[in-house]
């Protein structure tokens, strides 16, 4: 049987939208605010309008698309393989970059320290459900000039998992190449860090951001490129309008990379959100923004490459009924919706805190979201119709006393961790909430949990390179 | 003031709604034919026409019947006419057209403008003269501009934490250049608290641009048109405070 996936255009539909874009992007093209980037394209072949934008024509466009890898695979630090990008694998990452973090019982958020990012990377390094790491807080007590780059050491000496990071500045990229090599020389061929590239819709690329994308293309590394338009700010006001306006901007994405280095690995990405019409705040989980997502997803599976989406987490300011249904309700959304990379748990507040206590929440709810879209075998023994007569010409009347339940109950149920997920009757109830227990979890995770921390050869070898980033800045490094 | 005429009340009340339905073409159409036409003083059209429409637009929106973006067509209608129609009239009389003039940018190192982008039209609809620096914005380029301007509004927006401190970098470059006194600073963006703003010594947090506005006014002893008020003529109060007296405006 097929898995539970959202399909929403017919092939009609995703070629309209796929022939609208090439119309953009060969009429009005991209603003791309790099000049030297602006003329290594048109050297390659793009044209020049109004020496403002960058035109892609057609043929250029279609023969990026037959060079970018349809797959590609997604290893750990230790570089054991952890998923095909592309399969549709269905990857939770915390949500990244948050500015503020919110504690258990505060009301207010506040400014993240390096010791918070620690503990989240432990907490992240424990969770199952959660399988890549992001570089989720940007730590207060680092200084600017080296904040994007120092978070990405954190994850590197605390955690196993591959990570989800990207760069808030050109110089710093290279350097965090730097980081990743000092543990594995084969961090390119065999990567485990993927890293965002943003598009500032509409049709522009920012200097920092196409810079990036060059220099991951040119080392190979997953540019995982993210078009975020706000409808009715940054995007029309239609779902069909933002759709088009999205496809367009990654398919500029996809060719950029491409004509740097063909067969350079890319992840077609996006966050989706509408821009909410009274308080001009990007509100991610509106559910036309999840429409907008599946719809995105459907063109990535047309030009047959891995996708990301930035789903699976809250808008709101607590974590309350409506975090909950906001986190659930697009989890689900982003895992029938078939992505590879989920990015979204912890995050709450429209991109701008972090949370641990929701990690753990989240957590769960990945766990049977991702349970969903498994879906589920249809063979003689789960038609159990055998089963099902011997039942009845027994005259039972249930079917708990069978060896067959016993253990399929096994296989075919999903067990949250009932730690936190309370499904007991009354009478067992700790009178807790969720948010408590998961709390107490947090406690004890940070506590007794061993996270897998980076060998101490190479830990040398990594702390020679943060060295190196903190002398940039004339300053001793920082240790956590 | 002299009777209107049925046809010259058709037009202000024509110029009115176009501003409030947010139609550029019939602002301008119907400003013109005030100051053509009917000779009305240009002044005249824009305190009692053009800004009490604006006004009516603020309230809509605080009733929650006007969106954001609805507040950003009225005012590029309000631009549209004040550009091609009043503010030309002003430069022949010689006049100025005492609009006070902030100058917005997104700080270096940054690239969102969203934020900056609605601050600034909401500011142009409350009858502020916005010029936009754009985003990655140096420094100097802020000062060069506050200076050839005599801008009177600063409006550094920084949506990162990585940027934020070059918020205080523009205001220490003013600082340098003898202007800090004669601006008001807004820090602005969503990370903004009040603790920054203090601690870099700007002068109003911006991380909500209608607080923002209201406490931009209140410093420069202007009334807030989105609070329903009595009279248009007041809005553009012409003795805008000079810099360093600024506290005892409000
Ligand atoms: C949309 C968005 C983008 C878009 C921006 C498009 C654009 N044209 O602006 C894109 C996708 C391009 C983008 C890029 C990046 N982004 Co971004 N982005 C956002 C997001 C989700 C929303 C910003 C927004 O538009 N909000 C809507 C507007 C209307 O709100 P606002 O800007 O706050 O403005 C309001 C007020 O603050 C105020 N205001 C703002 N400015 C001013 C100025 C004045 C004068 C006044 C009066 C008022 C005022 O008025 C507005 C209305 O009230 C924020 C998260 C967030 N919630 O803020 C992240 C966020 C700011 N981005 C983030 C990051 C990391 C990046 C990138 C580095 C990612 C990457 N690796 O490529 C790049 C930036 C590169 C760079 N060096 O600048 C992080 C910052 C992390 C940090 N700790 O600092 C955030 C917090 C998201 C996250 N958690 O990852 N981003």
């Amino acid at each position: 049987m097929p898995l539970p996936e959202v399909s929403i255009l017919t092939k009609e539909e995703k070629e309209l939208i796929h022939s609208k874009a090439l119309e953009l992007l060969g009429e009005v093209g991209m603003r791309i605010r790099d000049p030297e980037i602006v003329k290594f394209l048109l050297d390659a072949g793009c044209k020049s309008k109004d020496e403002k934008r960058v035109i892609f024509p057609e043929s250029l466009v279609e023969e990026s698309l037959k060079t970018v890898p349809k797959k590609f695979t997604l290893y750990n630090r230790e570089g054991e393989v952890v998923a095909n990008l592309g399969e549709g694998t269905r990857i939770f990452a915390p949500g990244s970059a948050a500015i503020k973090i919110l504690d258990f019982g505060a009301k207010e958020p506040r400014l993240p320290l390096l010791y918070d990012l620690k503990n989240l990377v432990i907490l992240v390094d424990s969770l199952k459900n959660i399988e890549a790491q992001s570089t989720a807080l940007v730590p207060d007590d680092v200084p600017n000039a080296i904040k994007d780059a120092v978070r990405l050491y954190v994850i590197l000496k605390y955690s196993n998992k591959p990570i989800v990071t990207g760069a808030f500045t050109i110089e710093n990229l290279t350097l965090m190449f730097e980081m990743m090599k000092a543990i594995r020389e084969d961090y390119a061929e065999k990567p485990w860090a993927i890293f965002d590239v943003t598009i500032s819709s509409p049709l522009t690329w920012s200097e920092i951001t196409v810079r990036n994308l060059y220099d991951l293309s040119r080392e190979g590394i997953p540019a995982e490129i993210i078009s975020m338009p706000q409808m009715s700010a940054t995007s029309p006001a239609t779902i069909a309008g933002s759709l088009v306006l999205h496809h367009t901007e990654i398919l500029s994405g996809i060719t950029i990379s491409q004509l740097i280095n063909p067969g350079a690995p890319v992840i077609y990405g996006g966050s989706t959100a509408i821009l909410q019409p009274n308080f001009a705040l990007p509100l991610i989980t509106a559910p036309e923004s999840i429409l907008l997502a599946w719809s995105y997803r459907e063109m990535a599976r047309y030009l047959g490459v891995p996708a990301h989406t930035y789903l699976g987490l809250s808008d709101n300011k607590v974590i309350d009924y409506q975090a909950g249904a906001q986190s659930m309700y697009s989890a689900l959304a982003a895992v029938v919706g078939g992505f590879d990379i989920i990015s979204g748990p912890g995050m709450m507040e429209n991109e701008l805190v972090q949370s641990l206590e929701k990690l753990v929440l989240d957590n769960e709810a990945a766990g049977m979201v991702k349970r969903v879209s498994q879906g589920y075998q249809m063979g003689e023994e789960q038609l159990a119709v055998d089963i099902i007569k011997k039942v009845a010409e027994l005259d039972k009347h249930e079917f708990l006393s069978q060896k067959h339940t016993r253990k399929n109950i096994r296989k075919e149920f999903y067990f949250p961790d009932q730690n936190i997920w309370d499904v007991s009757s009354r009478d067992r109830w700790d009178g807790q909430d969720s948010l408590h227990r998961a709390h107490t979890m947090v406690e004890k995770i940070l506590k007794e949990y061993e996270p897998h921390v980076l060998p101490s050869d190479k830990l040398e070898k990594l702390n020679s390179v943060y060295e190196k980033l903190w002398n940039k800045i004339s300053e001793k490094p920082k240790y956590v | 003031m002299s009777a209107k005429s049925a046809e010259e009340e058709k037009r202000e009340k024509e110029l009115y709604d176009a501003i409030v339905d947010g139609d550029e073409e019939l602002a301008v159409e119907a400003s013109k034919a005030l100051v053509e036409e009917f000779k009305r003083d240009p002044r005249d059209v824009l305190n009692n026409v053009m800004l009490p429409a604006l006004r009516y637009v603020g309230e809509l929106y605080e009733k929650g019947e006007y969106f954001i973006a609805d507040m950003v067509i009225s005012a590029e209608a309000f631009k549209k006419a004040m550009n091609e129609v009043i503010l030309p009239l002003f430069r022949k009389n010689k006049e100025s057209s005492a609009r006070i003039v902030c100058v917005f940018g997104t700080v270096q190192g940054d690239i969102h403008d969203l934020g900056k982008n609605l601050a600034a039209s909401i500011f142009t609809s409350e009858g502020f003269e916005v010029i936009d620096l754009g985003t990655d914005v140096p420094p100097e380029k802020f000062v060069e501009k506050v200076k050839e301007t005599s801008a009177k509004v600063v409006g550094l927006s920084a949506l990162m934490t990585t940027t934020m401190p070059n918020q205080k970098k523009v205001i220490d470059y003013l600082k340098e250049s003898g202007l800090r006194n004669n601006v008001i600073i807004i820090a602005g963006g969503a990370p903004i608290t009040e603790e920054w703003v203090n601690e870099i010594g700007a002068d109003i947090c911006g991380n909500d641009v209608f607080k923002a506005l209201r406490e931009v006014k209140a410093l420069l002893g202007l009334e807030v048109l989105s609070q329903t008020a009595e009279e248009g003529e007041k809005v553009m109060v012409k003795s805008v405070k000079r810099g360093g007296d600024k506290d005892a405006a409000s």
